[in-house]
């Protein structure tokens, strides 16, 4: 039996130990907000926060993580108000949108680390991949966010 | 592709049900046993081909030759070998019309096995295993060097004759350990650095060379003696046999050849006899003295702060961090961590590159997928970006191997390729 916090909320999860922590987000604590995509950490589709830091889940076994506090797509904002989530709507970041959680969640921990990024730092900082091809969108949204999270 | 090989030699074990194949205890009958041991099935079978219909290529240094049909069929296969024959060609390297087999056979290594084990493989090749009609491909090297006879003079100077014979100031494990891998594991045909006539420089553990390291193939198989940060010093026992047993442990996970032999061999050995193979490989002393790997976390304050100073520690931070974490420590069984890991402070950065450009074949241990792969990033990064990468975490996080170079990179890309006309041919498997 692991322990996770889940978005503040404990969860006993009786799996594997060699389960992604993915399918003990989706399956087990029952959040699908969190996507699949490649399976392999590299496309950035299952990114959350474990203990603050940017992950993949979909290639972290959860036998690391007992104790571990998990942020997902919906516990970033209550309200769903986070600054990355507004400066994504004011951009209309999303086409498909099927990467875009992931997309956020990596946002939100870049910033933390970096606030001020430049568009270099981003290229090389977020590596999630979007099929749909909304790199421009994506790298603005994050300034903006960077912005709204200055004032 | 293993996995394919893998499913084939279920079909082969016939009569063994599939629940029962993959349970957990060791093969009951003693020829699979040694055939697992020995691990024949690696070379001796191609991807989507019949197992030990033979038809792997292999390069040497004259051209390329190709492993044989040892299925028993009586035209194609060894189906006319008597027990004599087979011995003379396991352990003595010379095949029942009498030319002398490349050896490419690791004979010298199989040379160690008993009488009895060699009358049980026997026993199994030719009871067990369904004869399958596929003639042999003949050898590419040309001309002159084709000629085999020249083999007998090698067998004479680099062969030491004999079975395994134990040493009396050695327990039984130990000897036990001993005569697996020295001889049916062969573990020294990859492990073991070669000299100019392809010769391994050591047999046994008399031997400072044996089991030292070698590479081979765009891999460096690691140093498998006692050494400290290069070697295997750093394991306990335990560790190094839960490696042999699942193909992971708390330091390292299994890539390159290596996964050959966790697919179809080590898994399948007693517990009693991977602890054997434990304790023989700690006994076996260090070739250099290297002080104890101690982790310090400078490389993780680097990365954490997000404003990395070393070009490399943006690629890992971009591409490596979310498997093998801003501590370098992974997430162990499951993804191995990079601080300390014998692999990453090797001498010879092959592996590295190689398992960068080209990721690292999946991990089938009795039938169970590995869940967690290395990807390829042959396409997302340039010989810049993996040279940077890997210098960087060769020293990182304690780690103190020899930078990468670009130029190392740009060498190992085309020759590791599938699709490229240079690729090289496996020596060994």
């Amino acid at each position: 039996m692991i322990t996770l916090t889940v978005n503040g909320t404990q969860h006993q999860v009786d799996l594997e130990p060699d389960t992604p922590l993915l399918w003990a987000i989706r399956d087990a604590v029952g959040l699908t907000g969190t996507k699949f995509g490649c399976g392999i950490a590299q496309c950035g589709a299952c990114t959350v926060h474990v203990n603050g830091q940017a992950m993949r889940s979909c290639s972290v076994p959860i036998g690391g993580l007992d104790g571990a506090n998990v942020t997902t797509i919906e516990g970033l904002s209550p309200d769903s108000k986070h600054p990355v989530q507004a400066a994504w709507l004011a951009e209309d970041v999303p086409q498909c949108g099927w990467c875009q959680s992931g997309q956020i969640m990596a946002a939100v921990a870049f910033l933390k680390q970096n606030p001020a990024p430049t568009d270099a730092d981003i290229d090389a900082g977020i590596t999630n991949i979007c099929r749909c091809g909304t790199y421009e969108r994506l790298r603005r949204a994050i300034h903006r966010a960077a912005d709204l999270m200055k004032a | 592709m293993k996995t394919k090989i893998f499913a084939a030699m279920l079909v082969v074990l016939g009569a063994v049900p599939l629940a029962q194949a993959q349970q957990t205890a060791p093969p009951a009958d003693k020829g699979e046993y040694v055939a697992r041991a020995g691990d024949c099935i690696a070379c001796h079978s191609v991807v989507g081909g019949k197992p030990f219909a033979g038809g792997l290529k292999m390069g040497t240094p004259l051209g390329a030759i190709y492993s044989t049909n040892i299925t028993p069929d009586p035209e194609t296969g060894i189906g006319n070998y008597s027990l004599a024959d087979f011995d003379r060609a396991v352990r003595g390297g010379v095949a029942k019309d009498g030319h002398n087999l490349y050896p490419a056979m690791p004979y010298p290594s199989y040379a160690k096995i008993t009488d009895d084990d060699v009358r049980a493989l026997y026993d199994f090749f030719m009871k067990q295993v369904p004869p399958v009609k596929q003639a042999n491909k003949p050898s590419e090297i040309k001309g002159v060097m084709g000629i085999r006879w020249p083999l007998a003079i090698w067998n004479m100077l680099f062969m030491d004759k004999g079975v395994y014979v134990a040493k009396k100031d050695h327990d039984d494990a130990w000897n036990r350990g001993a005569y697996l891998v020295e001889g049916l594991e062969h573990c020294g045909a990859c492990h073991t650095p070669r000299g100019l006539a392809f010769q391994e420089k050591g047999l046994d553990a008399s031997s400072g060379a044996f089991l030292q390291g070698a590479e081979l193939d765009a891999w460096s198989a690691p140093n498998l003696r006692g050494d400290l940060r290069t070697g295997l010093g750093g394991w306990s026992k335990d560790e190094l046999a839960s490696f042999l047993k699942t193909g992971h442990n708390d330091k390292a996970v299994a890539f390159g050849s290596m996964i050959d032999v966790l697919n179809n061999s080590t898994p399948y050995l007693s517990d009693d006899d991977v602890n054997a193979m434990a304790a023989y490989l700690k006994s076996l002393p260090a070739t250099t003295q290297q002080a104890a790997y101690v982790y310090n976390d400078a490389a993780t304050k680097e990365l954490q702060s997000g404003k990395p100073q070393q070009p490399g520690a943006a690629v890992y931070l971009g591409n490596c961090v979310s498997c093998h974490g801003a501590d370098g420590k992974g997430q162990a069984p499951f993804i191995p961590p990079l601080a300390g890991n014998p692999a990453v402070l090797d001498g010879i950065p092959s592996s590295l590159i190689n398992l960068v450009l080209n990721s690292a074949e999946p991990l089938v241990v009795k039938g169970m997928p590995d869940a967690y792969r290395m990807p390829q990033y042959r396409v997302q990064l340039t010989d810049d970006e993996i040279a940077q990468a890997l210098s960087f975490i060769r020293g990182a996080w304690g780690n103190d191997a020899p930078a990468v170079t670009s130029a190392q990179v740009k060498a190992m890309r085309p020759i590791t390729d599938p699709s490229s006309d240079r690729v090289i041919v496996l020596k060994m498997r």
